[in-house]
Formats: structure tokens, C-alpha cells, sequence
């Protein structure tokens, strides 16, 4: 109590020191950990080398879905700084749209036609599901967002939730409990043989086109007036008001960029794994989040990479650490933790959100 | 700023699992603590007094959502075909039955909750349900304690019944019956020596997964894996590659339907599993599987936990079916009979124990319709002639193994066929 201000103070370095200290040796202690169990029993399996390569192709193609996904988290944190935690199901919508939009092409007969067909009809379904996603990610926006975008952080967050599950429950009710199966045609049945090494076209389709739909954003953020609009809010939205630039079109753009993202995501997913149904938005919404936090929230190459790593150590990680498969998300959600406490702005830094700090 | 994020972002996700948990089931909740005991307060005869005019109420746990909504509707619908029947014949003693149908949605928490929706109703006389064996766990002790019988149709994992419950009853067979069968199967008549075990982790997927290890190890099999999964999951590459790396003859699956159906098909995608045989339960002898497993499906096994069907009954039931919901009742799912039959043993042991008072009240005492549904013998239902034994197991019939040809399921093994 009587201490002086000056002498709390240096108490307090004090103390954060010792906890830097303590994190540290934490951290340590954790990689230890793991190197070490890595080394006695993950490795001494002896699993062949074609494993691990499908280990990591099947990760590969996990982190190419969730960086679709992460990437809408991402453009939304580094414009509003706030978490929208409704865009999983953003993806879902997509996923079931593409659905109905593959029964309409199957009972037309246009999956069985020659290839140039089936493969303008499966980009349209694609379109169809992101055209859905969009609508519904701007509807979110215009609804569950912009009315509380003077309000404290917490609250549209908690609106977001209430988006998240409005959205499933009328997914339930709208379409059934039951999942929908996707049919895939027999021009994307199957896959690749390598030696001991299977790629199914699916997984191939969904890194490529993963891959080609990021470049694509990269391109829109950093050579168009879009995107340099998009950045100047991002930078300070009212400066950014100040020089011209239409705040409120620019949160919806980003709005629709993300959403189409997701909205690919979902149907590409669909096509994958095939089953859909109200709540196959959730999990995978939490992992893209997850990703986002692990490559910088706000930061886009950061949310591509952490994906990609993400999802490497999702498929990688129960064989490596030698634990059944079923923790593979329990190791998604440490990470998350870790991240948290050791790197809170993530393995590329939080880009965007630094200059507001 | 980063500090606030840390904490904001932990709390959020927090904050959005408990949601997901206390959101998913959409049924209202009773009051855990208060309900049994305000039961009994308001109950201390131990008696359901129903007034002239009244209705019998039986509850019923369904599992409309979930991982199996399709078979948790179509054993709501035997259950309700049931309850026409009972009152086209009249009902007992002019008192008509009726049903109150919850979701337990397949899940040990939200069979607790509408246990405690039982329990804090004193009018329900008793329950049939839950679909599944960890929405039964679920039930389980609550009603024990409310002293409400149940008979689950289609609730296989054998802790179901057991020597400390008097309430727990159940007309399907146990799965140590079916994990037995399953394993004798594999290993005698398929010649397979080397088998991977799969479950969903899932009390029902799981137990019943064990109980199959088991006996395949005592039968001298090798179990080159035991893995789990989670209802729900709908990518098993990651698992399949780590159980193909050991190189087993045969994949047995513990678990429902669609989980079933996508593993049968990524194993096709699968190195070192092309070839491999896929056995899964009857979670999974559903429409649901061969829809979800596509072409995949074809050559696969399931087992399921048959009745003695009685042709001319069924051919009466699937007509009545057809009728009131305009579907075969195989299209949803298999346990529709025994649900039929579950409703009606409740109601032949009310019979036995009901009487009418002075004031024209239908007085039915609860510990004598505890032990009024333990001594039913040679009752004819749908799935064979029934007879409860002490311990609360009044299946009737045997285990049959099924494979899908031309997507379809054929017989080829088991109850029915020697």
C-alpha cells in the first residue's frame, strides 16, 4: 500500500520477466516433449516412406480447405477486428447448395456426358455454392454485424454466435437432420497411383484449386484499387472514409471475397468427403480459426500457411506422436492454446492488427 | 492489444463449444437435482392415478437428431403404430394410451435430459427408449430413481440391463451376442486371421468393437489395430492409412451408419486396404450406409440383431406402415418392430397390474409394473414370442450377417438360415 509507484512498477517487470522466464522453459520443456517422443515412438513404428507421404498429402489437402476457410476469418479480423464465428456454417451453406446444384446436374444427365461437359457443370456448382455463400455471408453482415459495429468488441462476436447456430438449426429444418451424400461423378472417382502412394482426384482438385483461388486473392489485395481500398481500411478505417474510399462497400466486398472462399471450400469439401449436413461447418470452422490464429490473425499469407501447417500436423501428428488418430483434433486445439501463450500474434505476426495497437 | 486477443480468443472458443454442447439438443430441460424428488414428494403412494378420461402416457426417447435421425423416425413410428393399434382394440379398461415422444438424439446428455423431463412428470407411466446405447446410459439412472420401467428397442451394448437395475429392460439383443457372432463369423466361416477393429467411440460402437476384439483374439485371430473415430467425422484417411500400414485381411467397424458408409468407401482410396474386407454392425444396417458408401458398399458385411419374424403380423405392420407414413419401413431404418413390440410389452404389463378404483380411476402401482414387465412370458410380438428373464432381456430371435449385393442387403449368414 504504501509502496511507491515507481517501486510497483519495477515490481511488475519484475514479475513479467520471471513469467517471460517461465513461459520460456515451458516452451522448451514442451518441444522436448515432443522431439523426444517423436523419436522413441512415432518413429520407431517404422513406417515405410510412402506413409509419411500420404500422411502429408492427406494434410496437404485438409490445409488447403481450411485456408479457404481461415482466409475469411482473416480478411473480416484485419477490416473489423472481430471474429466471425458464423463462417463455418458461411461454408456449410455453400456445401449443401453445391448439393442440390449436383442433383439437378445428375437428373439432367450432365454427369454422365462427355469430360468438357461434366467439367463446366462441376465449376457451375461450384459457382452456385459460392454464389449461396456469398449471399448468405452479406445477408450476415448487413444483419447480424454493421448494427453493432459501433458497439463494444465483445458483442458482435456474441452475435456471430448466435448467427453460427441460427444458421445450423435452420439448416436442420430446412433440409433434414439427415446428411446429404454427394454422388461423384466417375470422371472425378478415384485417383492417382504412385507406387504405395494414392492421390484421389478429389484431394488433387481441392490443393490446386485451393491454391489458384489464394493467388487469385492475393493478386485482388495487392494490385487492384479493391484491394488497396480494402488495405486503407484495414489500416484506419476513418482516415481511410476521410480519402474517399467507401468504408461500408469495402466491409461488404470483403464480406463476399470471404464467403465465396468458404463457399468453394464447402462444396469442394462435399465432393471429398462426401456427406454434408447442418453442423459439417462447425468443426472445420473452428479448425480454420485455428489455422487463422496460428498464422497471425489479419495476416493473408499467414492464414494460407497456417493452414497448411495446420492441417500437416492434424494428419501427420497421431502417427508421428505414436496416439491413436481419434486426438487428431485434440492436437489441433493445443496448438491453438500454445500458440496462444507462446505466440499470441502467431507464427507471421498479426500483419494488420499491429499498426491499430 | 496481442494480451487482449489471447484472452478474448480463449474465452470465445470456450464460450462457443459449451454453446455447441448446450444448444444441440433442442428440447426444453428440466431441473436435474429437483425433479425425482419433487416426483416423489407428489407421489408418495408410489401409484399413477389416471382420472376417468384420462390417458396412459408412455414416454418415448427417440433419436430424431443425431447421427442416426432416419432409424431413431422409423422406431418413433413403430412405437406410435403401436399405440393406434392398442387403442383401436379399445385401449384398457376404456382408458386410451398415448405417447410422448422426446429426442434423445443418440446422446448420454441429452438422454439425461429427457429422463429428467420423465422423471419431473408424474404422469408417465413408463418409458420406451432410448434408441441408443449412450442415450440409455443416460436415461438410465434417473429413471431407476423415479422408478419408471423402460424397454428399449434397440439399445444392444450389454451394460444396458444389469443385476442392480430393475427398470432397465430391452427386446434387441445384446451385443455380446452380436460381437460373439460377428467374431465366430470372421474368423471360422471367412478363414480371415488378421482383423483391424475400428470404433466410433461411441458407447454403443465401442463396447460393441471390444467385445469383437475379444472374442476374435480368443478365437487365436490377430487385431493388427484398434482405433477410434468420432460420431460426426466424415474424413478417415488419416486412420486408414495408419491401419492399412499394419496390412490387415479385414476391417471390422463398431458404429453407425454414415461413419460405416464413408470408411467402406476412403478404403478404396486407401494403399494396402483396396482389397480389404469391411464389416460393420447394426448401426449401420440402415439405407443410410449403402446411400453414404455408394458403389463401395457392394461385397461389405453387416450384421444385425434380428427377431423371429412372424410373417403374417409383418406383412399386417408394413401394411399399416405404408399407410400412415407412405414408406416402407425398411427404407428408414431396421428396428421398427421391436419398437412395436417394445410399446405393446409395456402395455400387455400395465394390463396385468392396472385396475380401476371406487371413483373410476385407473390405479396403476410402479413397483408392480416393475416387476410386471420382468414376468411377461410368451408374449407374440412382431420379433418372435417374448419372455423377459430377470435381468431385464426380453429379445427374442438371433444374430444375422448380411452382405451387399447389387446394393442390397442378402443374407448370407446366421439366425434364420440354418
Amino acid at each position: 500500500m504504501t509502496s511507491s509507484p515507481v517501486k510497483a512498477q519495477a515490481a511488475g517487470t519484475d514479475g513479467r520477466a520471471a513469467m517471460k522466464q517461465f513461459t520460456r522453459a515451458l516452451g522448451a520443456a514442451i518441444v522436448i516433449l515432443v522431439v523426444w517422443r517423436v523419436t522413441t515412438v512415432g518413429l520407431a513404428e517404422g513406417y515405410p516412406a510412402s506413409f509419411w507421404i500420404s500422411q502429408a498429402l492427406n494434410g496437404l489437402v485438409l490445409g488447403g480447405v481450411y485456408a479457404l476457410v481461415a482466409l475469411g476469418y482473416t480478411l473480416v479480423y484485419g477490416i473489423l477486428f472481430m471474429i466471425n464465428f458464423a463462417h463455418g456454417e458461411v461454408m456449410m451453406i455453400g456445401g449443401i447448395t453445391g448439393f442440390f446444384a449436383l442433383q439437378f446436374a445428375q437428373a439432367r444427365g450432365w454427369m454422365e456426358g462427355p469430360w468438357p461437359v461434366v467439367v463446366v457443370a462441376l465449376l457451375l456448382i461450384m459457382f452456385i455454392g459460392m454464389a449461396a455463400s456469398v449471399l448468405i455471408g452479406v445477408t450476415l453482415e448487413r444483419l447480424a454485424y454493421r448494427p453493432l459495429r459501433q458497439a463494444p468488441r465483445l458483442v458482435p462476436l456474441i452475435s456471430a454466435i448466435g448467427a453460427s447456430l441460427f444458421l445450423q438449426y435452420s439448416v436442420l429444418l430446412i433440409f433434414g437432420v439427415s446428411p446429404h451424400s454427394y454422388r461423384k461423378p466417375a470422371l472425378i472417382s478415384g485417383g492417382l497411383r504412385l507406387g504405395d502412394v494414392f492421390i484421389p482426384y478429389t484431394g488433387a482438385i481441392i490443393f490446386v484449386i485451393s491454391i489458384l483461388l489464394m493467388l487469385a486473392l492475393y493478386f485482388i489485395i495487392q494490385r487492384t484499387k479493391l484491394g488497396r481500398a480494402m488495405r486503407a481500411v484495414a489500416e484506419d478505417r476513418s482516415t481511410a472514409s476521410l480519402m474517399g474510399v467507401d468504408v461500408n462497400a469495402v466491409i461488404v466486398v470483403t464480406f463476399m471475397l470471404g464467403s465465396a472462399l468458404a463457399g468453394a471450400a464447402g462444396v469442394m469439401l462435399g465432393f471429398h468427403n462426401t456427406v454434408v449436413k447442418f453442423n459439417s461447418g462447425f468443426i472445420p470452422g473452428l479448425k480454420a480459426f485455428t489455422a487463422a490464429v496460428l498464422g497471425g490473425i489479419g495476416n493473408i499469407p499467414g492464414a494460407m500457411f497456417g493452414a497448411l501447417i495446420l492441417g500437416l500436423i492434424e494428419a501427420i501428428g497421431p502417427s508421428a506422436l505414436g496416439i491413436p488418430t481419434e486426438y487428431k483434433d485434440v492436437i489441433a486445439f493445443t496448438l491453438l492454446v500454445l500458440i496462444l501463450i507462446f505466440r499470441p500474434t502467431g507464427l507471421f505476426g498479426e500483419v494488420l492488427s499491429e499498426k491499430r495497437a | 492489444m496481442p494480451k487482449k486477443f489471447t484472452v478474448l480468443s480463449l474465452f470465445l472458443v470456450a464460450a462457443l463449444m459449451l454453446a455447441a454442447c448446450v444448444a444441440a439438443p433442442p428440447v426444453a430441460e428440466a431441473p436435474a437435482e429437483e425433479a425425482p424428488m419433487e416426483e416423489a414428494s407428489a407421489d408418495m403412494s408410489g401409484k399413477v392415478v389416471i382420472a376417468s378420461g384420462g390417458m396412459i402416457r408412455i414416454g418415448g426417447s427417440f433419436a430424431l437428431t443425431g447421427p442416426i435421425p432416419d432409424p431413431g423416425l422409423n422406431i418413433r413410428h413403430g412405437a406410435e403404430l403401436a399405440i393406434d393399434d392398442l387403442n383401436a382394440m379399445g385401449g384398457l379398461e376404456g382408458f386410451m394410451f398415448e405417447l410422448v415422444a422426446e429426442d434423445g438424439a443418440c446422446d448420454g446428455t441429452q438422454g439425461t435430459n429427457v429422463g429428467n423431463k420423465f422423471a419431473a412428470d408424474e404422469t408417465i407411466v413408463a418409458v420406451t427408449g432410448g434408441t441408443c446405447s449412450g442415450e440409455t446410459f443416460g436415461l438410465m439412472p434417473i429413471l431407476q430413481e423415479a422408478r419408471i420401467p423402460f424397454v428399449s428397442p434397440s439399445a444392444t451394448n450389454p451394460d444396458v440391463t444389469s443385476a442392480d437395475c430393475d427398470v432397465c429392460n430391452r427386446v434387441a439383443l445384446s451385443d455380446a451376442l452380436q460381437g460373439a457372432t460377428d467374431a465366430a463369423f470372421v474368423v471360422s466361416d471367412l478363414g480371415i486371421s488378421s482383423v483391424a477393429v475400428v470404433h466410433d467411440n461411441s458407447d454403443y460402437g465401442k463396447g460393441l468393437a471390444e467385445i469383437f476384439q475379444n472374442n476374435v483374439m480368443e478365437m487365436g485371430g490377430e487385431v493388427t489395430s484398434f482405433e477410434g473415430v468420432q460420431v460426426g467425422d466424415t474424413d478417415f484417411r488419416a486412420m486408414l492409412a495408419k491401419v492399412g500400414a499394419d496390412g490387415p485381411q479385414f476391417i471390422f467397424f463398431g458404429g453407425y451408419s454414415t461413419e460405416a458408409g464413408l470408411i467402406a468407401q476412403q478404403m478404396t482410396e486407401t494403399p494396402g486396404l483396396e482389397d480389404t474386407a469391411f464389416m460393420s454392425v447394426d448401426g449401420a444396417y440402415t439405407q443410410q450406409y449403402l446411400e453414404a458408401a455408394g458403389g463401395a458398399a457392394e461385397g461389405t458385411y453387416v450384421s444385425f440383431v434380428a427377431g423371429a419374424d412372424s410373417e403374417e403380423m409383418n406383412e399386417d405392420f408394413d401394411a399399416k406402415y405404408m399407410e400412415k407414413y407412405g414408406v416402407s419401413p425398411d427404407d428408414l431404418g431396421p428396428f421398427h418392430s421391436q419398437s412395436y413390440d417394445s410399446v405393446k410389452l409395456i402395455a400387455a404389463a400395465i394390463a396385468a397390474v392396472a385396475s380401476v378404483d371406487d371413483n373410476g380411476n385407473l390405479v396403476i402401482d410402479r413397483e408392480e409394473l416393475i416387476s410386471a414387465i420382468r414376468s411377461v412370458d410368451a408374449f407374440e410380438g412382431l420379433t418372435g414370442t417374448i419372455k423377459c428373464d430377470s435381468m431385464g432381456e426380453c429379445g427374442a430371435g438371433g444374430v444375422q450377417i448380411y452382405q451387399v449385393m447389387d446394393g442390397d442387403f442378402s443374407q448370407v449368414s446366421g439366425f434364420g438360415m440354418e
